[in-house]
This record gives structure tokens, sequence and C-alpha cells, in this order.
């Protein structure tokens, strides 16, 4: 006598051991790992802070020489950006061999901006020349056409920035006439980009700057570790504030270089007990497994250890 | 031509000395500060190894101590004595530093050694060490001479010294507690006074119990009780010596007098004494048997209890509609209410640390166990339930003891509760108990 199975009674129980066994290998315990904490640095400033923020950079550029080291720095982005686009100005030509309207398409689709239009009426005779591929293009290129037509009134004076880089990459393979146009709108776009808030801000804190701080990264790390370990004494007294600190030192594989040093003498019974827990909890809780990365940060500092607000 | 400063010089000169100074000190590395806010409280793994015998003979108390102080510990809340199966190192020899490293494989961060030794004279000589583990330090180390039948407390004494060197605060193990042993059915409950050490060892009777006893309460100085008995007529406040077991009778009133208290020197008890349908504050000089009226009103005032620093009184009454804790001088005057929640509040007592004020809170159908600051404020509920009432504080001021009935054919029980409301624990008695009362410290 044959038992008759189910197909999809089958299908279900092999689809069941796969995910039961899926389930088994990939949620298998991990050891407990402490991730850094990511650390987002925030300055609180206020409104008139910002104002004055920006009016210091601007008097700071113009006065101080350091400021210009730091403006070759920002003028890479610039280069990139002008680099990227003669690099896709070429593709642009390969691609775009049919004639005239499809080169015109491209730059209307990556580029939404406008300006471009005017352009490009000077550019299409060039094109055509290059690559006469007429046939795939026709029906789009009439709706180009048609688009162009549109935009060319509103770009022709705001547009100047992008104008430049197609033109470059026409430049170099066609019309003299128009150079001249083209490195005149160049010009004034560069120098808005030297000119932006963010780049003269990253100047100037680079200047003012003091040393990285992780320390909200490792110190809250650290934090986790000996938190673990720290039996505190029960105070139950709201009114008892306390609060010791001590400077410790660790060697690189996260152990006590020496005896931590509590700092100041405890006032009142409770905060030397209170001291003492800490210490047996720093103690007890080596070695602490810290970030390489920051073991200058690390290698002497000052847990404070204290009740939450 | 000779070099000169005028004053101006001078002053800009050092100006710019001290902006050099200054930033010298500002160079000058500080470590990093790592707030550490978020610890736990944890109760403290204390390893107590039974006390070494000095000679053969002593095995038997070594081990008592040890057990009484492990207990102690326990009961506290505070601490979490290591079970003696899992120590690794046998202690023989106390003055020699203990292997750290066995100790802290099973956790313990703080070891009490010990040793009793039987002298010539017949005297017991208690020595015990307390050990930081994570440190290898001693912390503390003492040793007593007592009669051999006081062995419990010197374990009590040693106690105190671990719990106040390891928590900062004054213990509260050596000190007794007064209460009223009740005994047979409801109908015919016999009520004796009763002494016990906290902990519920050495039960001792104070009166045979042919007359009812109430409210007992021990004096803050002395090794005095005064309680409330009805014999013939009406209810009278005794004052009972516990070490000679003399008994005298408070002043002779018209009308009940009840719910009497010592002030904090011992020299005075407060009581209410009861005048036609209301009653009123009154204090008692002992020595001059001299009486004074602090309050006059036509409300019940009762339940006197004196601030630890014997200025200010706080005391319950109904002058507001509903009985409510009240705060007055001393020396009677303008009374301020600071109770202010839903329900009544009744039988307040000052901590001795001043901090606290303890009550009974009756509302919603359940007695409940409190405490609230001297002002009012930071109300807290420690317990709650169908009969709770009577909360009488350790000498420390960290645990409130309490009494209570659960209802039915059963009777009341004695409870602690520290004061954070953590760790309620009955306390062991022989029968039923009520109206507890925790003696000062007796050393």
């Amino acid at each position: 006598m044959k038992i008759k199975v189910d197909k999809t009674v089958m299908a279900s129980v092999a689809l069941h051991v796969l995910v039961l066994g899926w389930v088994m290998l990939s949620f298998s315990t991990k050891a407990l790992e402490m991730p850094p904490e990511e650390s987002v640095a925030v300055d609180v400033v206020s409104s008139d802070q910002l104002a004055k923020v920006m009016a210091g950079m601007k008097t700071g550029k113009k006065e101080n020489p350091k400021p210009l080291v730091e403006k070759v720095a920002e003028a890479k982005p610039v280069d990139d950006a002008v680099g990227k686009i003669t690099e896709k100005a070429p593709v642009v030509t390969e691609t775009a061999a049919p004639p005239q309207p499809k080169i015109e398409e491209k730059p209307v689709e990556k580029k939404p901006d406008p300006p471009k239009v005017v352009e490009k009426p000077k550019e299409e005779p060039k094109q055509v020349e290059k690559k006469p591929d007429p046939p795939k293009v026709d029906p789009i290129g009439d709706t180009l056409k048609k688009e162009e037509k549109k935009p060319p009134p509103k770009p022709v004076q705001a547009a100047k920035p992008p104008e430049p880089q197609k033109q470059r990459i026409v430049e170099r393979h066609f019309d003299q006439n128009q150079i001249a146009a083209l490195l005149d709108k160049r010009d004034p776009s560069r120098q808005a980009t030297t000119g932006d808030t963010l780049n003269s801000n990253a100047a100037l804190g680079t200047a003012k700057g003091a040393a990285a701080d992780n320390s909200a990264t490792w110190g809250s790390m650290f934090q986790r570790q000996v938190e673990r370990c720290w039996k505190k004494p029960y105070g139950g007294i709201e009114s008892q504030k306390p609060e010791v600190a001590f400077a410790i030192r660790l060697k690189r594989d996260g152990t006590l270089e020496g005896a931590p040093v509590p700092e100041g003498v405890p006032a009142t019974p409770f905060l030397r007990v209170y001291q003492e827990s800490a210490l047996r909890a720093i103690i007890e809780c080596q070695p602490y497994k810290l970030p390489a990365a920051f073991y200058e940060e690390w290698k002497y500092f000052a847990p404070v250890f204290k009740e939450k607000v | 031509m000779p070099f000169r400063l005028n004053r101006r010089q001078i002053i800009t000169g050092m100006a710019a000395l001290g902006a050099v100074a200054g930033g010298r000190n500002a160079f000058a590395q500080a470590p990093k500060r790592i707030p550490i806010p978020e610890g736990e409280f944890v109760p403290l793994p204390i390893a107590i190894p039974n006390f070494v015998a000095g000679t053969p003979g002593d095995a038997e108390v070594g081990v008592g101590v040890a057990q009484v102080i492990t207990n102690n510990l326990k009961r506290s809340g505070l601490f979490a004595p290591i079970d003696q199966a899992a120590h690794i190192e046998r202690v023989t020899n106390i003055d020699v530093a203990p292997q750290f490293q066995s100790w802290k494989q099973i956790n313990a961060q703080a070891l009490v050694t010990g040793r009793m030794t039987r002298q010539g004279d017949g005297r017991l000589k208690a020595e015990f060490r307390l050990w930081d583990i994570n440190t290898n330090q001693q912390l503390t180390g003492q040793q007593y001479f007592t009669s051999p039948e006081y062995w419990r407390r010197i374990a009590h004494i040693i106690s105190d010294q671990i719990y106040e060197r390891m928590t900062g605060e004054k213990g509260y193990f050596d000190s007794r507690v007064v209460f009223v042993d009740e005994t047979g059915s409801k109908e015919r409950r016999v009520k004796r006074l009763a002494l016990m050490d906290q902990d519920g060892a050495n039960v001792r009777y104070l009166t045979r119990g042919s007359d009812l006893v109430l409210t007992p309460r021990f004096s803050p100085s002395t090794q005095e009780i005064t309680y409330m008995e009805f014999g013939q007529g009406d209810p009278r406040v005794y004052l009972f010596n516990v070490e000679t077991g003399q008994r005298e009778i408070v002043g002779n009133f018209p009308g009940m007098s009840f719910s009497p208290r010592f002030s904090p020197d011992g020299q005075r008890i407060i009581m209410s004494l009861q005048q036609g349908g209301n009653s009123n504050l009154f204090v008692m000089d002992l020595r001059s048997k001299s009486t004074t009226r602090l309050t006059d009103t036509p409300a019940i005032d009762t339940s006197p209890s004196y601030s630890p620093d014997g200025s200010r009184i706080c005391f319950e009454s109904d002058r507001g509609g509903k009985p409510q804790i009240y705060v007055m001088p001393a020396t009677g005057g303008g009374a301020q209410r600071i109770s202010f929640g839903e329900g009544s509040y009744s039988t307040p007592v000052w901590s001795p640390r001043g901090d606290y004020i303890a009550f009974t809170k009756q509302g919603g159908g359940a007695f409940a166990i409190g405490i609230m600051k001297t002002d009012g404020s930071g109300e807290r509920i420690l317990t709650s339930g169908f009969h709770n009432e009577g909360p009488t504080f350790s000498p420390n001021g960290r645990v409130v003891m309490f009494f209570r009935d659960p209802g039915g054919s059963g009777g009341p029980s004695l409870y602690t509760v520290d004061i954070s409301g953590r760790n309620e624990l009955r306390v062991p008695t022989p029968g039923f108990a009520s109206d507890p009362a925790w003696s000062p410290l007796l050393s």
C-alpha cells in the first residue's frame, strides 16, 4: 500500500526545515561585543554667535595670509567637478553620435538646468559634423526641440556656471569664437565656489582646531565596561551628591599602568566608601577594551564617578 | 641714563607675566574627564568564613559568630554573603594576609576573618579583620573582650563595624527591639511586653500579661521604656527600666494618658492627655515631675514625636477634619500641617537621623507605612496592605520596622523594610507581635 503524500505538505515541510535550519544557524549566540558608540560632534551656537562667525570668516580671509593655504585645499573640489564634467562630455559625444537633437537631450536629462539651451544652437552644427547618425533620435528629437525652444528665454542670464563645462568640451574640438565668452563665464563660477561660506568655515576651523577629541567614543566604552564592575554603595539619602574622580593611566593592552590616583580626600565616611567602591571597580574591570586608534587619548584620563542627575 | 620704569610700564609688565603664567597653566595636561554616572546599586559580595578557634573549645562560638554576622549583613539588604561552600581558601591564621587571588576568584569584594579565643580568666577574646579583595588592603581590624555568654553581642558589634566601614553609615545591629507579644485566641489575647535583639534572638518578657499593654517606646538615650497600660480604671503611662526591671507610673492625671514618647535626652516624656472629648499634648519633666501643656485645641492631638535635636515635635491631629501630621516647635506654638495626601495620616515618628518622618497612612481600604521629609515633601510609601501600622526607625534611620496584621484568624507580626522601600523582611518572633519600638545602639 502506498502512502499518498500531498505535494503541498512536502513543500511545506521542506520550507520549514529550510527556514528553521537557517534560523538555528544564523541566530546562534554571539559574544557580547561593545561597538564604539558613534559620536556626532555638536556645537550649540546662538543666532548672534552665528552672525559673528559669518562676519569673522569674511574679514578673516581678507586679512590673514593663512586662509589662503586653505583655499588651495578648497580649490580641489572645484577641479574634481570640472574633471567629472569633462569625462561625462566625451561619453556623451560617443553615445550621442546621432544628430544634433540627441546631444541636446542628454545634457537636458542629466542636468536639468535651464541655461544650456542658449549655447546649444551654436553647438548643434559641430556635433552634426562629427557623427551623422540620424535614424534613432528623430522622434525624441522633435520633442526635445520643443523643449529647447521653451527654456532658452529663462536661462540666458542665470545659468552661467553649467554652461562653461559643456562649452569647454566643445571648445577643444571646434569653435574659437565662443571660447572667450565661455571663459568669462568660468571665472565668475570659480570665484563663487572659492567665495562659498563652506570653504571659509573649514579653513577657520582647522586653524583654530584642537587635537581630535574622540572621548565620546572610547569614553562611553570605558564607562560601560567599568560600570559592570561598579557595586555602588547604597547612599539612600537624596541630599548626598557624591562625585569622586581618579587619574588613571592605561597601557596599550587596557590594563592599569599603576594604581588609580584619587582626586582629593573624601570629606565624609560615605564619600570614602564611595571612592573605594569606584576604585574597586576600576581595578576589577581591567583590562579595558578600548579602540587602539585612540590610545593617545585614553592612555591618561580621569573617570568621574557620580550620581545620575 | 638710568633704566626706569613708570607705574604704567610696571603694571603692563606684571599683566604680561600673569598672562604667560596663566597660559602655561592652561597648557598643562589635565586628564580628560569621563563621567561614570550609571552605576547601579548592587549588594556587596562579602565572604565571611567561620572564625578561627583560638583554643579547641572555641570552634562552636567561632561558627556562631560568623553565622550571626552573615545573617545581619544579609538582612540589611546591602550585602550578599557568599556561601561558605564556595570558599576556596580555608582561613587558619588571621594574622597573615589572605590569598586575595582565591577570594577574587569567587567574586568576593570583601573578606572578614576572625578568631575567638577563650582567655585564662574565662573571658572571650574576639578579633576580626576586614579585607578589601581588590586593593589587597585591610580596611579595619578590632579586638574585643567579653564574657562568653555575650558572644552574640560581639557578633552584632562586629557586624556594625563592617557595615559602617563598607557603607559609610552607622550600623544598627547592636540594638534591641521592644514589642507587644501576643498569644492566645483572638478573643482572649494575652499581651505582654517583650524585648529582643533586633534579629529576633534573646527574647525576654517584661510583663506578665495580666494587664493590657500598648505603645511601648524606647528612650533614645537610656535603657528605659515608656508604655501605656490598661489596669484598673483609666489607662496610664508607665516607665520601665530594662536593666533593673523597676516600674513606675508617670504622673497622676485625671482622665486617660496615652501615646507617650521620650525626648531625645531621655529627660522628658511627651504624651497626650484626654480631657472630655478632645486630647492635647503635654510634656512632663521626669525629674521635677512638672507638666507643661503644649497644645490647647478642641481637637484630638496625639502621637507626638520629637525631632532628634529636640527642637521640634511632629504629631497627629484631626483639627483640620481628618487626622493629619503637624509639626510645631518643641515649646508649643504655631503648628504647621505637613501631610496633604489622600486619606488620613497617623503615628508619625521622627527618624533618629532627622531627615524623615515615618507614618501610617490610611485610605482606600488599606493601611500603608510611608516616610516623608520633615517639610512634608517627598512622600514615599514603603508598604501597603490590609493592616500595617506602628513604624519605628532603626538607630541609624535606614530601616523601618512595623507590624502587619494579615486579618483573618491570624495575628500580627513584625517586619522591616529599607527606607527605599526595598528588602522587606519578616522579623522572627515566638508568637504574634505588634507595636515594635527600636532601641538606640547599645554601645
